[in-house]
């Protein structure tokens, strides 16, 4: 399991989270919402390797991992599907999926893939052409499915629904949060679009300016007026 | 003045050497977005460690394992000591402390071994071929150097894209952040990709050497037509370098027979501006715009 202790990253001056902890258990989606700017992506960052915090902990399974770079990071089980087109255009599909995981045996890659295939089917069609000839809605299943190559029991999502359509979103959100209820498979998903993840969501996180200011069953944390009033302007 | 047919022959064997030379460029390019202009001094250096082990040993297959050994080393060499230090800084400052390593080289191989342009031997004589009773400028040493080249286009090939070393490398050049959540160890697929071009490099110095003499300087005009055929050919292409790499040796073959040997690099230049101006994702190039 994820557990992070009092995290605080900087940017030079610019502290982008002060002190936040939370855990992400196993079989559920947790979501972390919050306005742009809130601190949503350097977060998940943080988490996956590629931003050193500044104080803090980040432990998976007991083991401390604070400072690791992303490719020692993934192999503890932590995959990050990172904000946009995380897909490699000029590469296949069939090679960005074999990308993730290179260091697991070939029987655990197979099975890996395999599981892709039939959560994405499309992308089983598609598994020879280019990347860069899928629609937004396949790419960003594309990039999920090469972050479960790399066979993670932590996957942190951020912001999926970036530039695709509603339907889409809601699509992929359901598929990942039945992933996660069958296969016990721990998600970290990162949203702007508050609704859609506190739907899909256990628990929700508010971030804002770099803080956790509300952490809670989803469920209340989507029904609080004032709250979503002050921090997610809606 | 000779046939056309001549020049022919004779640019197709050229062009092979520069299509060697070529390839080394590509393969830094794809694994780090770096031109390579050291290779030249690379390959010059490696060709005079092999010249020794052919001095000492006698065998010019000695002498090619040697200088390809040397290649990699000097290529890991290269990437530790310098490019590693400067990728910090943006991509001009790299280019531009490949040169610095092209002039370093070349002073210290003129320490080492002094100035002296040395001949370099061959595994096959290095006589025209008779055909239908005529010799011709191709030479049984053309020949070979036109089957190494084939024959270590179709390994890169293969290691490049069927292999899974091959898909680290290229994922670690087009998108470094996503090698790297993939975990791949990306440092480690640019060492490698330095690596592998000094050892082509070699290979390309050891077949360069008997045609054009050694010496610290003699390859510099290797590079110039080197650096025209990667760019031509699109310098993400291997198809490319080469294709192109014939190409320009057919067409300064046919310059020098037809004009003057000095003309050679002028043409050369010439062609690489049209491309610049026409074409400037190079003709092979099936990318469109990439922002790396």
């Amino acid at each position: 399991m994820l557990e992070v202790e009092n995290l605080s990253v900087s940017y030079g001056p610019v502290k982008a989270l002060s002190d936040v902890s939370l855990t992400v258990p196993p079989g559920r989606v947790t979501a972390v919402i919050g306005a742009n700017g809130a601190g949503k992506s350097t977060l998940m960052r943080t988490l996956a390797g590629l931003v050193k915090p500044e104080e803090g902990r980040i432990r998976m399974n007991g083991q401390d991992i604070t400072g690791w770079g992303p490719e020692e990071v993934v192999r503890t089980g932590i995959a990050l599907v990172p904000e946009g087109r995380s897909t490699i255009p000029d590469l296949t599909v069939l090679e960005n999926l074999r990308l993730g995981g290179m260091w697991r045996t070939g029987a655990q890659r197979t099975a890996s893939e395999n599981r892709v295939f039939s959560l994405f089917p499309i992308l089983e069609e598609r598994k020879h052409l280019g990347a860069d000839t899928l629609s937004g809605g396949e790419r960003q299943q594309l990039a999920i499915g090469r972050a479960l190559m790399c066979g993670p029991q932590t996957l942190l999502l951020d912001e999926p629904s970036l530039g695709l359509a509603p339907l889409i979103v809601t699509q992929i959100l359901h598929l990942v949060e039945k992933m996660a209820r069958e296969s016990g498979l721990a998600v970290l998903l990162v949203e702007q679009n508050a609704t859609t993840a506190l739907r899909v969501a256990r628990t929700g996180i508010v971030l804002n300016l770099g803080r956790i200011v509300i952490s809670g069953p989803a469920s209340d944390v989507a029904a609080d007026e004032q709250l979503r009033h002050a921090y997610l302007g809606y | 003045m000779g046939s056309f047919l001549d020049y022919f022959l004779g640019g197709i064997a050229n062009g092979a050497v520069i299509a060697l030379m070529a390839l080394a460029l590509v393969l830094v390019w794809r694994s780090t977005r770096v031109v390579n202009f050291a290779q030249v001094g690379q390959a010059m250096f490696t060709s005079f460690i092999a010249l020794t082990a052919v001095n000492i040993t006698g065998s010019w297959l000695i002498g090619l394992i040697v200088g390809i050994i040397a290649g990699g080393i000097l290529g890991f060499i290269v990437h530790v000591l310098v490019m590693r230090p400067v990728r910090r800084a943006d991509a001009s400052g790299a280019i531009i402390a490949t040169f610095g390593v092209l002039i370093a080289l070349q002073s210290l191989a003129a320490m080492i071994w002094t100035a002296e342009p040395r001949a370099y031997p061959t595994p096959i004589e290095y006589a025209g071929l008779t055909i239908f009773g005529r010799v011709v400028p191709l030479t049984g040493y053309d020949v070979f150097v036109f089957i190494v080249m084939i024959v270590l286009v179709l390994f890169l090939t293969i290691l490049l894209t069927k292999t899974k070393l091959g898909l680290s490398m290229r994922a670690s050049a087009f998108n470094p952040e996503v090698a790297r959540l993939s975990g791949v160890r990306v440092s480690r697929m640019l060492a490698i990709g330095w690596i592998i071009a000094g050892m082509v490099g070699a290979v390309a110095g050891v077949l360069i050497a008997p045609i054009s003499s050694l010496s610290p300087n003699t390859f510099d005009i290797f590079l110039v037509f080197a650096f025209t055929a990667a760019v031509i050919g699109g310098l993400d292409s291997l198809v490319g370098a080469v294709a192109f790499g014939i190409g320009t040796g057919l067409i300064l073959s046919l310059v020098t027979g037809y004009s003057d040997a000095s003309n050679a690099p002028i043409v050369a230049l010439i062609l690489l501006a049209l491309n610049l101006w026409f074409k400037p994702d190079g003709a092979f190039s099936h990318h469109k715009a990439r922002s790396v």
